[in-house]
């Protein structure tokens, strides 16, 4: 891996956990907490977003140990952020809020098993509150965990897609074209 | 307990939770949880007691929200395992040194590439955090407002994060810089200043853990 590559993980990590203060401020119910990830694996490919989405994974354990089983998330969205890179879906937001949509669906599906049978159900309040809105709508335990996942990741997942090719169109064409994907992510190759 | 090699530290807050699931619920889950609240407390009460409030402050809304969930045996035997997790991890943050496990990894002989990047994300999220506050300082000044309408967070949301993202990503260019002129890339061995003394009967106590887990484990699926 080039040192560039290697300077961009933690940059990309740090980018990942400091939104949250962006988020906090316009008061919406979104983590975010993928968006290093996606943006590492379209500028320089899914090994280093896997490695992004891993240490992001690992330092958000030093705050609340319960992110760690979902480190396997952090892994399918790289992946599916690398498919959509080298398809070009970030070349403007009609392309890239579909993709993220899309991905929402993969994640909650992927988060729902390790939810359930670890956690219960219960990895944030606002999870554990719209799982019990899903029983309380008479789905059963397994269906109402998938709603609580579902309800959080879809949106996010959208707009962390939609973030993240605002940022690949608003870089300089000489930064972006000093990462190898960079340039093919956003259809300008 | 801070003067145990990092990996032993590292050792012990994995095996406490790899128990927890492994063994019987909710005996297991919650002589599990009891060792883990009791660790901190074994150097320095006075120090520990912090430590454990923390924890138990941490663990407290999985309490509540299992209950909220499950029944009372589920919400026991799920309860015991997640204090395990939350108290060893909480623990661990407690004791273990981010400077001393780097310290280990190089004299063990991992990349340094690894021990760079787990060092300087560390040390990265913190300085981004704090530019992430004085970005939304700084835009509320110029009269952005974070509320109203969602399309409106939303258009405010974007006005946040781009100059954080943008600015850090320019900041990749000066830690290249910085790297290729200490070396990084001439995949050179670095020798570790004061790499933490590794005592035997430690390598022998985490090898026994180790294989404690295994058999637990296969006494189990058995």
């Amino acid at each position: 891996m080039s040192v560039r590559l290697l300077a961009l993980i933690p940059v990309a990590v740090a980018i990942s956990l400091a939104l949250s203060a962006a988020v906090d401020a316009v008061a919406l119910p979104l983590f975010l907490d993928t968006t290093g990830t996606i943006l590492a694996t379209a500028l320089a490919g899914p090994v280093v977003g896997i490695a992004v989405g891993v240490l992001t994974s690992a330092v958000n354990t030093l705050r609340n140990p319960t992110f760690w089983p979902f480190v396997v998330v952090q892994v399918i969205v790289a992946l599916y952020a690398g498919l959509a890179a080298r398809a070009g879906l970030f070349r403007s937001l009609k392309t890239a809020v579909p993709t993220g949509l899309g991905l929402g669906v993969i994640a909650s599906l992927t988060s729902t098993p390790i939810s359930y049978f670890v956690f219960g159900c219960t990895t944030t309040g606002g999870i554990a509150l719209t799982t019990a809105l899903g029983r309380a709508l008479g789905l059963p335990p397994l269906g109402a965990c998938f709603f609580g996942s579902f309800v959080s990741d879809f949106g996010d997942k959208a707009v962390t897609f939609a973030l993240v090719a605002a940022v690949l169109h608003a870089l300089p064409r000489r930064t972006a074209a000093r990462f190898p994907l960079a340039l093919r992510a956003i259809g300008a190759t | 307990m801070s003067a145990l090699h990092p990996f032993s530290l590292l050792a012990i807050a994995a095996a406490l939770p790899a128990f927890a699931w492994i063994l019987p619920a909710p005996t297991g889950g919650l002589a599990t949880a009891g060792l883990a609240l009791m660790l901190p407390l074994v150097p320095d009460p006075r120090w520990g007691v912090r430590v454990v409030r923390l924890a138990l402050l941490t663990a407290a809304p999985f309490w509540l929200f299992l209950r909220l969930l499950h029944d009372g045996p589920t919400t026991v035997a799920i309860g015991g395992r997640i204090t395990t997790m939350v108290a060893s991890f909480v623990w661990l943050v407690a004791v273990l040194s981010p400077d001393r496990l780097v310290e280990a990894m190089v004299a063990r002989g991992w990349s340094l590439a690894v021990a760079y990047v787990f060092a300087a994300t560390l040390s990265a999220v913190p300085v981004l955090k704090a530019r992430a506050r004085r970005i939304v300082e700084a835009q509320r000044c110029r009269g952005l407002s974070p509320r109203g309408s969602v399309a409106n967070r939303l258009r405010a949301l974007r006005a946040l994060a781009l100059p954080l993202v943008l600015s850090a990503l320019h900041e990749v260019d000066e830690r290249t810089l910085a790297l290729e002129t200490r070396g990084l890339g001439a995949g050179v061995p670095r020798t570790p200043l004061a790499a933490p003394p590794d005592r035997p009967a430690e390598r022998v106590a985490r090898w026994a853990l180790l294989l404690l887990c295994l058999a637990a484990l296969i006494w189990r699926l058995a």
